[in-house]
This record gives structure tokens, sequence and C-alpha cells, in this order.
């Protein structure tokens, strides 16, 4: 690079007006084989990702975001649960030492004495050897914490019901589907349903919403009668005219609210 | 055409050394799954880095239909997945990537811990990593709020509890978060995404070029 | 020297796979999230224009341009509102029902019948004099250079309805 007297530069700016050579730095030296980042790297790196991307699109599509119900501070049957990645946390804090009088030890001092070793692992762990066999004690350690949070996390998980607890979040359109009062089967959904589904249908602490179900009017009835998940069985007490005309109101009301 | 409009840039700019930089640095071989399928498990760094960017470009798209506010958020959100085309898909790829970024980013520190590649010199290098995943957790956690229902409520105002345990500072931590001090409503919401959307990804854009530069200073750790 | 060459198309052959799969990725990342922002070009099916009864019969429209205001139901995306809209209706000499709209096509200000007094049987703009004869027409020399919007209109059970404005811009 040249240097001192006799340099110049692109106007009064402070770029250089030689161009500097463009040999890459040397790395013929560098213990172990080298290549190029560009392209010669990049391109596997690129082919993996792209693979990657595929694999990701696909799960995507396969599996589309779930929204659940317009969120109702007054819903007291809804049972909080984090987003899986913080589960271990919500189900270390059911334990007995880690709750109560406890809950600061299980919500500050184990995670936190866990995050802060991890942040400050080089220091804890700095001895010179880097395989594993050369530090027993940092991948013991490593290995305990790592299948303590898999085993809390699917020790939660299994604990909850994701299939029910999805039926019971189903959004319901904003530009919720207009209740026709003078429906027959209105007065028998008054009698029989309200208290628990809602005066619209739309669903409350007990009962989820009944706009937007897939079932068949059989199927509605056979419910009615005999209950489904967390809904007892006769919760219908009426003749089976009225249940017909309970069934119809249902239906008609979902095939409103599909167009 | 292109060439002339280059050279005339690059006679002000002197813009080619920045890129024959990044473009001709040596990569050790051990780290390339061509050579050994074993190095597939250097990948998982740069595909969270991947699955980064597809989180901040979905994003971006996302914030076009969306509005943080408690009477619309939801709306907004429902809207976005029925009624405009691929936009169903567009929410799908920043939910799931915001799952598949802490899983990568859990291989990756595996990798990098069961390796011991954060010993001298590149402890600081495994700080700013472990910065990263705290900052990651966080987007995680706010991001969870803004469809606004009912179980990024109720999770959120369990989270919010739990700011409020912690000694001394725990009240005001909580109002802090959530803008007032017993509603979880619309002063939260805006909170939430005003930290989603810019307080947390300006900290990952620093940690993360803090992350890179190191890299290249230091290299990519050697076999073992 | 053959060798150095088959270097050079080695790294041009690199180049251009790594160039193809960067444009897979960018393309798998950004098809849907580019198709989910214009879709509001590829869909116009603004709820803006359609028949809306604006509550004026059609026995009590005279020759004398009255002004109307009606609502419409506007679905903006999520967000459904009322916004207000006007017009000033009025029979022409064929006795056909004219409904202008009142917004100045020079700036958007808002126009009105005989708004001035020394501009009798025109269309005046407070902002900038603006001036429109009574179809609509800008009058040459004044700020405006395109007529006033016309409504759509239909009569139902002796109701008028309004619907879309019909721009008369070039016409």
């Amino acid at each position: 690079m040249h240097r001192g007297k006799g340099m110049k530069f692109v106007g009064d700016s402070r770029v250089s007006a030689s161009r500097t050579s463009q040999i890459p730095k040397d790395y013929s030296e560098y213990p172990g084989r080298t290549e190029a980042f560009w392209p010669n790297f990049l391109l596997k790196e690129w082919l993996a990702g792209a693979v990657f991307l595929v694999g990701f699109l696909i799960l995507t599509l396969a599996h589309p975001s779930p929204l659940g119900g317009l969120a109702d501070p007054t819903n007291a049957a809804f049972i909080p649960l984090p987003d899986w990645y913080f589960l271990f946390l919500y189900e270390l804090l059911k334990y007995e030492f880690a709750s109560g009088q406890y809950v600061l030890l299980g919500m500050l001092g184990i995670p936190g004495l866990a995050f802060g070793a991890l942040l400050l692992a080089p220091f804890l762990d700095n001895g010179p050897g880097r395989r594993p066999h050369q530090r027993p004690i940092a991948v013991i350690m490593m290995m305990l914490a790592l299948t303590a949070t898999i085993w809390l996390t699917y020790t939660s998980a299994s604990h909850v019901d994701w299939e029910a607890r999805a039926a019971m979040d189903q959004p319901v359109p904003p530009a919720s589907v207009e209740i026709d009062t003078s429906h027959e089967g209105y007065a028998v959904y008054e009698a029989n349903c309200m208290s628990c589904h809602g005066e619209s249908l739309e669903g409350g602490a007990a009962g989820p919403t009944l706009v937007g179900i897939e079932y068949s009017a059989e199927e509605i009835a056979q419910i009615a009668q005999e209950g489904i998940n967390t809904m007892p069985a006769d919760m219908f007490k009426g003749t089976p005219e009225e249940l017909e005309l309970l069934v119809q109101f249902i239906t008609s009301v979902n095939e409103q609210a599909a167009e | 055409m292109l060439q002339k409009i280059y050279d005339w840039i690059d006679e002000r700019v002197d813009i080619t050394p920045i890129w024959r930089d990044i473009a001709d640095h040596e990569v050790p071989e051990h780290v390339n799954p061509a050579h050994h399928f074993s190095a597939f498990v250097y990948c998982f760094g740069g595909l969270t880095f991947f699955v980064v960017v597809i989180q901040i470009l979905s994003g971006m798209f996302l914030t076009m239909y969306y509005v943080p506010d408690i009477e619309n958020a939801w709306k907004s959100v429902y809207y976005l997945q029925t009624e405009v085309a691929h936009g169903q898909i567009v929410r799908g790829m920043h939910h799931w990537g915001a799952s598949i970024v802490i899983v990568m980013l859990l291989l990756h520190t595996l990798r990098v811990f069961f390796q011991g590649a954060y010993k001298k010199p590149r402890e600081l290098n495994w700080m700013v990593g472990v910065l990263i995943f705290f900052v990651m957790l966080g987007l995680g956690f706010t991001g969870y709020l803004l469809p606004w229902d009912n179980k990024a409520f109720f999770a959120t105002q369990v989270g919010l509890q739990m700011a409020e345990q912690v000694p001394i500072i725990g009240d005001e931590l909580k109002i802090l978060l959530a803008g007032d001090e017993e509603i979880v409503g619309a002063q939260t919401l805006t909170r939430f995404f005003a930290i989603h959307v810019f307080f947390l990804p300006a900290a990952l854009f620093a940690l993360l070029a803090a992350h890179f530069i190191l890299i290249r200073r230091q290299g990519i750790s050697g076999p073992l | 020297m053959s060798e150095e060459k088959q270097q050079v198309s080695r790294r041009q052959f690199l180049n251009y796979s790594l160039m193809g799969v960067g444009g897979f990725m960018a393309a798998g990342l950004l098809v849907s999230p580019i198709r989910m922002a214009i879709d509001p070009v590829l869909k116009k099916t603004s709820s803006a224009g359609e028949f809306v009864n604006v509550g004026l019969a059609v026995e009590d429209i005279t020759t004398t341009p009255q002004r109307v205001d009606w609502q419409i139901d506007q679905v903006d995306g999520w967000y459904e509102s009322k916004p207000g809209r006007s017009a000033w209706v009025y029979k022409n000499e064929k006795g056909d029902i004219v409904a202008l709209s009142p917004v100045c096509t020079h700036l958007g200000c808002v126009v009105s019948w005989e708004g001035s007094d020394k501009h009798q049987n025109e269309f005046f703009c407070p902002c900038h004099d603006g001036r429109y004869t009574k179809d609509g027409v800008n009058i040459p020399g004044t700020p405006p250079l395109a007529p006033l919007s016309v409504y759509e209109h239909k009569v139902e059970n002796g109701m008028l309805f309004l619907g879309k404005e019909i721009s008369r811009k070039g016409a």
C-alpha cells in the first residue's frame, strides 16, 4: 500500500486515486485446506438453504398458522399457555420447590442460574481442551440442563389436549352472523343452549362458539343429546320436534356464516 | 453499460475492496458438508440467519395489513388470513419461522458448545450469541400477543404477572411493559408492538453485526 | 494456460449456479409476500359504487339543484363504516335527473349552487373562485380544468338511488 509523499486522491475526497492491489489475503500457511467464500463456499451453503426453504414452505402450506378467537378478558374457562419454547418455564413453576413462597427460586433463581451459566460458559469452562471428554463437568451440566428442559417441555405439552383447546378457541368472523330471533328454533336454543353458548352462538365461558362448526345435522342433534368433550349429556331437554327445530336453527346460522 | 456505472461509482467511492474482502476470504474446508457430511452441523448458524431473514421479510409485509389496536388487531389478522390472497401463507411463514428460529438457534448453540468452540479467543462471540438468544425469546414473547386472540392475551397476562414477582422493581417493570397498573389492553398492545417491531429488531441487528464481524475477525474454529 | 482457462470457466459455472440458487431462494421467499402486497391491485372489489337510496323522492326533484346527503356502507378491509356522501340533484330541460358531485375538480373543495351572489345560475367554488355551469361543465378562464363528476343514478319505487361517481375528466 502506498503511503506518505506522492499520494493522490479523487478530488478533495479521502478516496485514494491509486487503486490498491486486489490480491486476496494469503492463507497458504493456514492449517487445513481452505476455499473461497464466494462462490465455492456460499454455493454449498445456499444449496443447504434452498433445501431448507423448500421444507419450510411445505410446513407452512401444510399447517396454516392458527388464530384463536378474539381476546376476551372475561373468559374464565381459558387456560393460559405460553408458546412452546416457554413451556419448560411454565412447567417448572408447577413444582413445589418453585412455587408458593419459593416462586422467586423457580422464576428467577433456577432459570437465572441456568442462563447465567450459559452466558458465562467460556469463563466457567476455561480449560484448554475442546473435546467433550476433556471437559466432562461442562458437558454433563449441559446434558442435564438439556434433558431437564426437554423433559419439562414434554411433560407440560403432554398434559394439554391440543385439539380440544383449539376447538374451544375458534375464530368467529367479525361481521358475526345475524341471528334470526324469529326462527322457531331460537326459542329452543334460548331454553337449552344459550346459557353456555351465548346469545348469538358466540360461545362463552363454558361452551365454544357454534358458528363455523363442521357437523352435520345428525351430529348436531346427537351432540345436543349426548354431549361431546367437556359437554355433558342430556343438556337438551325437549321434545324430538323441538330438537329438529333447534338443529334447523343452528345449521341455518352456519349456512349463513359460510356464505 | 453496467460496467461503466460500476466504474463510475468505484472511482468515487472505491467500493471494490469492500466486496472483494467479503467474496475472497477463505473458509476452512472442514465446515463444508460437501467434503465431510458430518459438517452439516456447521449449517445451523447460517440457517438461523436465513430464518431471521425470512422473519424480517414476512414481518415487513405483515405490517401492511396489521394494526396494533385492540379494536382492530384481531380483525385485521382475521382479514389478512381469510380475505387476502397468500395472507395465510405469509402469516404462516412468520408463525412457523418464529418456532424454527428457536430450534435452529438451539442446535447452533449446542454445536458450538459441544465442540468447545467458545474457548479462547472466542469468548466474546459466545456471549454475543447468548444475548441474541435472549433477544429472540423476547421477540417470541412480544410477538405472541400481537394477534390479540385468547391464547395471546392470557399468555401475556401470565408473563406480566411473572414480571410483577421480580423483587423490588417488579411492579414498575410490569407497568413499564403493560402500560397500565391493572389493565392488559390497548396500551399493552402498542408497547408490545413497538418492542417487537422496533426495539428488539434494532438490538438484534446490532448483535448480529457484532456476531458476524467477530466471526470474520477470528475465523471459524478449527476441526476437533 | 489451458488449466488457467478452465479455472476461470469453473469459477463462472459456480457463479451462475450461485445466482441460480440465490434466485430460487429469493423467489421462494418473496412470491407469497409480494402476492399479498399486490392483492388490492388485483382484487378491486371495493364496495364503493353500489346503488344506495338517498332518501329523495323523484317527484321532489326540481329543476333547481338541491343538495342531498346520504350515507354509504363502506367496507374498507377489516373496517366497516358509513361515510357520508353528498350531491347536487336536479332535472335538466329534457327531464333527466342529474346528480353532480360537489367536489371541485380543481383542488377538491366543495362547490355549492349559486354559492356566490355575483354568479347566478352557476356552481361556485369558494376556494379559488372556480365556476361551473348548471350541467357541471367548468367555465373557461376559471381554475377547474374538468367538469364536475356525475353520480350514476336509478329510480326504484319513486325513490332516487345513487351509485358510482363517474369522473368526466378529459371527456
